[in-house]
């Protein structure tokens, strides 16, 4: 079968500023992609070649078999990152007309739209005028728009930007219903935490390139970090003991308690369980790899430290865009 | 086709069911019937009553019976209402004449001046006189003093022309009193010139007045009264009717498209649909509110004629040509608008680019006169072969008594459709790319760099 997405040597620049440079990326149908980097990376560039709105300066591209988004518009649910509704128009009508212009028939759009709202906790606000609304709930209108067709392909640009924890669960959960529905979903985010709890498959960008494109599963097998993470039961423990147990590299004491890097090869399974026989833990725990980790690790060639700001835009602190 | 059709549906609701529609669908026919009956009232408004005194030194001893029965109330109501008839009778088609002739005759005669006149003996000191007009005491106004010329009346020889008068003011008088005083003066000594030699003033003011008939247009299909001034006032109509249709579409096209762009829900729409068919729906939303207005309008001016018993006087072929006009100059003006709409970011960005729209718009108006006169002139014709301006001036002459012949009005409807065409392929460009720009707003060569890049 085709992917439903095809991107083949796609590049776009803007005066001097190469947007995006070179890129090649396919998903496959179904799948659950994440595109990550940092705010410039390119990310919204290239999700708006994808839905034809721009146009690459080279390069081709295929949506759903099509050459142009153009062509599979009713069939592509999108959520751009610069969100708009009628603020005079009322919330049903709004996400209905948004229906309709993708090809539901009228019946149907309104009815799936009253369904949708409920679904995200709008039920009341389907009568009121766009403009009555909080941003957040918005924000939760325009996630209507976007998925009222029954896309075959959701695109999702910074759909968690400037929601509340709440709203942030409630779309959570609408996307994974979404992908268990069929739908191939590609979403992007400059927050790696939210890709890191969602996706099948992470795709990185930094300033227009491609810098890694693997499954989420195989990203945390090659960069497993073989850091194990002990707090002692009893703060008295003497944790330098642990130096000597087989397989561990180095102990690094912290505050609670300790980090310990083992040996390349060791079996974490057999090290901790020969760390927690050593020193009674209140918590122990494999370090799971960190999507920051890892981008900060490709884009600064390995420097275990890494740029702070850059660190700071990954963990949404700051620069989260509203 | 059913996407560009929900646009212009959504679009077409959208304007009609706002206030702003409903006040804008009144305001513009009640400011113009406010302009158009209330000009001429503060035009001719009357100034307050001339009330003061006018020394005589009359060296003739003739005139100053003539001056009094000249400045009398009465005959000055007279004369004012036999000009003001002259005029009405020009300008008026008949049936509305009878409704408009009482009031307006009345208002014609408006406040009479009532002047003293002060008999000076012909030997009196005229400097000592003068001094006499800077006193104005006890509420007496010292108007003017006249000094009549002692041949003013009597030619002094054979051959020689008449003797006049001299006129001191005083600095108080305005012009308007000056004139009145003028026109009496020059009744007066006519009138005592007149007796002077012997001849009978009835017989020959009798003998100087020509009735002016109204023409009868004579055509093939019968024979017509002449209606000047409503052929005349005809293509003035028609081109506003054109100028608001185009105005109520285009205005809406440019702040609608700005509120899109800057809402950004052209994001969210872009992802629908693609920015031709945007352009197109909301285009022919805003078309459908143009012909809603303009056909209640036109069906407003139908009833007035109906009742006024004129509407034989109206061609109907020239409702056809207006609605075809329309169409043309509307879509040439309502692209170019929403192009705008789409290049800027908010609506105080657009008043520089609007600024040659605007003139272009208006530059009939100001031709106007100069087509009217004139409606088949080399300027006329050659204007009428240049978009945009040209279906206002083809109208205008559509409108006139003399109407051009069919292959002009072929081939300005050819030249409007492709300038239209024009307009659409730009428009389309420019918007294309501007929905999505941010930031700065362009200036026209940036506009035309972009319709060339897309």
């Amino acid at each position: 079968m085709q992917p439903a997405l095809e991107l083949k040597g796609v590049s776009k620049a803007f005066g001097d500023t190469r947007a995006v440079d070179d890129l090649n990326l396919v998903v496959p149908r179904g799948a659950l992609y994440g595109v990550i980097g940092p705010s410039g990376a390119g990310k919204t560039t290239a999700i708006r070649m994808i839905m034809s709105i721009l146009f690459p300066d080279s390069g081709t591209l295929s949506v759903l078999g099509r050459a142009s988004a153009l062509d599979a518009k009713d069939r592509i649910g999108y959520l751009p990152e610069e969100r708009g509704v009628y603020r005079k128009m009322r919330v049903g009508a709004f996400c209905s007309y948004m229906g309709q212009l993708k090809g539901v028939a009228a019946k149907q759009a309104s009815a799936r739209a009253s369904r949708l709202l409920e679904r995200l906790d709008l039920a009341g606000a389907e009568t009121q005028k766009c403009e009555d609304l909080s941003k957040g709930m918005l924000q939760r209108v325009q996630v209507v728009a976007a998925i009222i067709n029954e896309p075959d392909l959701l695109i999702l640009d910074e759909p968690f930007s400037g929601l509340d924890p709440v709203s942030v669960r409630l779309l959570k959960n609408l996307v994974a219903e979404e992908h268990r529905r069929g739908a191939t979903i590609l979403f992007s985010t400059h927050i790696m935490a939210h890709a890191e709890e969602l996706c099948q498959h992470i795709v990185m960008l930094h300033k227009g390139h491609k810098v890694l494109d693997e499954p989420m599963a195989g990203l945390r097998h090659r960069y497993d970090p073989r850091t194990v993470r002990l707090e002692p039961l009893d703060p008295s423990s003497d944790l330098a003991l642990l130096r000597g147990t087989p397989g561990v590299e180095r102990v690094d004491i912290t505050a609670h308690g300790c980090e310990i890097r083992l040996i390349a090869g060791t079996d974490p399974a057999a090290a901790i369980r020969q760390v927690a026989a050593a020193v009674a833990p209140a918590r122990i725990e494999l370090a799971r790899v960190r999507l920051e980790d890892v981008f900060i690790r490709l884009v600064t060639g390995g420097a275990a430290e890494g740029d702070e700001a850059l660190r700071a835009d990954l963990q949404g602190l700051g620069s989260e865009r509203i | 086709m059913k996407k560009i059709g929900l646009i212009a549906i959504r679009e077409f609701v959208t304007t009609v069911g706002s206030k702003g529609f409903l006040f804008g669908l009144l305001i513009m026919p009640l400011l113009f019937v406010m302009v158009m009956l209330g000009a001429p009232r503060i035009m001719n408004a009357r100034s307050p009553q001339i009330r003061g005194d006018v020394a005589v030194i009359d060296q003739t001893t003739r005139v100053t019976a003539e001056l009094r029965m000249a400045l009398d109330p009465e005959t000055f109501a007279a004369r004012r209402r036999a000009n003001a008839q002259r005029a009405l009778r020009a300008s008026m088609p008949g049936a509305a004449q009878a409704v408009a002739s009482n009031q307006t005759l009345q208002a014609a005669v408006g406040q009479l001046p009532a002047l003293q006149l002060v008999e000076r003996p012909a030997s009196a000191n005229v400097q000592h006189e003068k001094e006499w007009l800077g006193r104005n005491t006890n509420g007496e106004h010292h108007l003017a003093l006249v000094v009549m010329h002692p041949d003013a009346v009597v030619r002094a020889g054979a051959g020689t022309e008449y003797g006049s008068y001299d006129l001191y003011v005083s600095p108080t008088l305005d012009n308007a009193t000056e004139n009145v005083l003028n026109e009496a003066l020059a009744q007066a000594l006519t009138t005592a010139r007149l007796r002077a030699s012997q001849l009978d003033v009835a017989q020959i003011e009798a003998t100087m007045r020509v009735a002016k008939p109204a023409s009868v247009i004579v055509a093939a299909d019968g024979e017509q009264q002449a209606q000047r001034g409503f052929d005349r006032a005809l293509p003035f109509l028609l081109g506003v009717l054109l100028f608001i249709g185009v105005m109520i579409g285009g205005q809406t096209l440019m702040t609608s498209t700005i509120e899109e762009k800057s809402s950004r829900v052209v994001d969210v729409l872009l992802a629908a649909v693609s920015p031709f068919e945007l352009m197109a729906g909301k285009l022919l939303g805003q078309l459908g509110v143009g012909l809603l207005v303009m056909a209640i309008y036109v069906g407003l001016g139908l009833i007035a004629l109906f009742q006024f018993a004129m509407l034989g006087l109206l061609n109907p072929m020239l409702v056809v040509y207006l609605l075809i006009f329309f169409l043309i100059t509307y879509v040439i003006f309502g692209a170019t608008m929403m192009a705008i709409g789409a290049a800027v970011n908010q609506v105080a960005d657009a008043q520089s680019l609007m600024g040659p729209v605007m003139l272009l718009l208006v530059a009939p108006y100001i031709l106007a006169p100069m087509i009217a006169r004139a409606p088949n002139s080399t300027f006329a014709v050659v204007l009428s072969f240049i978009p945009p301006v040209n279906a206002f001036v083809m109208l205008s002459r559509l409108a006139s008594g003399t109407p051009p012949p069919a292959w002009q009005v072929l081939l300005t409807m050819l030249l409007g459709l492709l300038a239209a065409g024009a307009a659409v392929w730009f428009a389309g460009k420019v918007f294309k790319i501007g929905l999505l720009m941010h930031g700065k707003p362009p200036n026209v060569a940036t506009l035309v760099r972009w319709a060339r890049a897309a």
